[in-house]
């Protein structure tokens, strides 16, 4: 319980000591900023605080696009792994294609991604598809193939049918690394959501946002859509978190 | 270590000592032979060469010899989970596949494969379930299997929360929950502690004695398959073949001090003799 409360306590000293900082303006005299190249956190609240409405409407027109893209990608990426798993003379093949999509970088695929549709929500969800299969692929691959040593044999010597050992053992087997894939995946998609609204000529979206208002010398706006990116990463890793201590308590990672 | 809860059920039937030498002929091997192709393009490896073997109804017996002497494969063979290159196994005159088919196996491995999602009683229930028997049924099993092991106040525990040598006897009680005739078990108590080991061997015998079951125990452990066994099977390597078949007449029920008696002694030199190529 020490360790615990020591944990929590240590890491967020050193963020409120940080953020004093660079509300005394510390940093800017070590590092030689002027205000404008960085505006301090009471500005960047002031800021936000006067345009949340629009802030909170850009921020879910990126979220939605990304979440969207995470559910499909997480899917795709998923059967391709089931496939792969029943079917391993060519869903191999399958996995070892996806798996090659994530060692494409995002900066190179959005802006050739947006030609290929029309609306920029769907060249959202387009990216973040991508972006999201592999993690998914590889790891619930991993999950419904590392099973333990005899458990297949135990299944068996029940005269168990492939489908009884994909729902009782297989499936089981891989939810932690379902969940391990979804944590990669989260802050992965909201990147590469607002990757793509950079690259796209749309007019909303937390990418858009912090592009546009950078450029017009808006740092205090551009830096509240970044304060309003990093929340929304953080609320949907959490709630993930809590969805997994629940799920898989059994697991060696939850104990 | 939880005590063994001995409470008699009715369907645990008394094993009658005076007429223990059973008839019954379970289980035949005949001219069994079992090679393995080197995946590398090498020498192929005969794992086991003409092995000849019958298995009493009720018998406790052991298949005992070094690593790479062929007991383990033979257990597969049995087990339907291997087949055969050449020879013939018929357990009470079928085909290995056709009495796994039935579900007439249970088989304990050498670690006790549970599943870490399930409680210890949906742990000892899958087998069950796969069997299609009712949910009301099932419960009544699984709690009279882990009374039968001594594990009544642990079912709502999941796997990771028991020692491993509870975690055995959780494997033993879910291979035994679907009635089956022969149970199959593949060294295992060779990953426990000397001391969770004699006792589990002790708690093994009380089991068989209660259930009536075919035993094939498979071990490395001289002391250990002498103990247990009505008869012990020698397999000695390069290739798998059976050595010597010798029968245990030790008194039965055998407890600690059985192990202390000239004639275990006995027993145990003249196994350990009858290697040949080790």
């Amino acid at each position: 319980m020490k360790d615990k409360i020591k944990n929590i306590v240590l890491p967020a000293s050193f963020g409120i000591l940080m953020i004093a900082l660079w509300e005394g303006r510390m940093i800017h005299k070590l590092l030689g900023f002027k205000p404008f190249q960085l505006p301090i956190p009471s500005e960047i609240i002031k800021t936000l605080s006067k345009n949340f409405n629009k802030a909170i409407i850009d921020t879910l027109t990126t979220v939605n696009g990304a979440l969207v893209g995470l559910v499909i990608g997480c899917i795709i990426g998923f059967l391709v792994a089931v496939i792969a798993t029943q079917f391993p003379k060519w869903g191999y093949t399958g996995l070892t294609v996806i798996a090659t999509f994530n060692a494409i970088p995002i900066v190179a695929l959005s802006p050739i991604m947006n030609r290929w549709f029309e609306s920029g929500f769907g060249q959202k969800v387009g990216v973040v598809t991508v972006v999201c299969m592999g993690a998914m692929a590889i790891n619930s691959y991993r999950g419904l193939n590392d099973l333990k040593p005899f458990a297949r044999d135990l299944m068996q010597s029940y005269a168990a049918s492939e489908k009884e050992v994909f729902f009782k053992l297989r499936l089981p087997n891989c939810l932690p690394s379902i969940f391990t894939a979804i944590k990669i995946n989260v802050p992965a998609a909201l990147m590469a959501a607002m990757i793509s609204e950079y690259f796209a000529a749309s007019t909303s979206g937390l990418g858009f946002g912090v592009k546009d208002n950078l450029r017009k010398g808006m740092m205090a706006m551009g830096w509240s859509y970044i304060v309003m990116a990093s929340l929304v990463g953080i609320i949907l890793y959490l709630f993930i978190i809590v969805v997994e201590r629940r799920a898989i308590k059994w697991h060696a990672s939850q104990r | 270590m939880e005590a063994f809860n001995y409470t008699d059920t009715t369907e645990f039937m008394e094993r009658d000592f005076s007429n223990s030498k059973e008839t019954g002929t379970e289980i035949k091997i005949e001219n069994v032979s079992m090679v393995f192709p080197d995946k590398n393009g090498g020498e192929p490896v005969t794992a086991l060469q003409n092995v000849n073997l019958e298995i009493k109804q009720g018998e406790f017996i052991s298949l005992l010899g070094p690593s790479g002497c062929g007991k383990t494969t033979l257990l597969r063979l049995i087990a339907d989970l291997l087949q055969p290159t050449s020879g013939n196994i018929t357990v009470r005159g079928e085909t290995p596949r056709d009495v796994r088919l039935k579900k007439k196996y249970g088989i304990v491995f050498q670690n006790p494969v549970l599943y870490d999602w399930r409680t210890i009683r949906r742990n000892v229930c899958m087998p069950m379930e796969l069997m299609g028997m009712k949910k009301s049924e099932r419960t009544a099993r699984v709690t009279k299997m882990l009374e039968l092991v001594g594990l009544l106040d642990f079912g709502k525990h999941y796997p990771y929360e028991l020692s491993g040598g509870m975690q055995q006897r959780v494997g033993i009680a879910r291979a035994l929950a679907i009635k089956p005739e022969i149970l199959l078990m593949d060294e295992p108590f060779s990953a426990l502690d000397e001391f969770t080991r004699e006792k589990l061997q002790i708690d093994l015998l009380r089991i068989w004695n209660k259930t009536n079951k075919t035993v094939i125990f498979v071990t490395h452990n001289i002391s250990e398959a002498v103990f247990l066994s009505d008869r012990v099977v020698v397999l000695s390597p390069h290739p798998g073949r059976v050595s010597a078949v010798v029968d245990i007449d030790l008194p039965r029920p055998r407890d600690m001090e059985c192990r202390q008696t000239p004639e275990f002694f006995d027993y145990m030199t003249k196994i350990r003799n009858s290697f040949e190529g080790v």
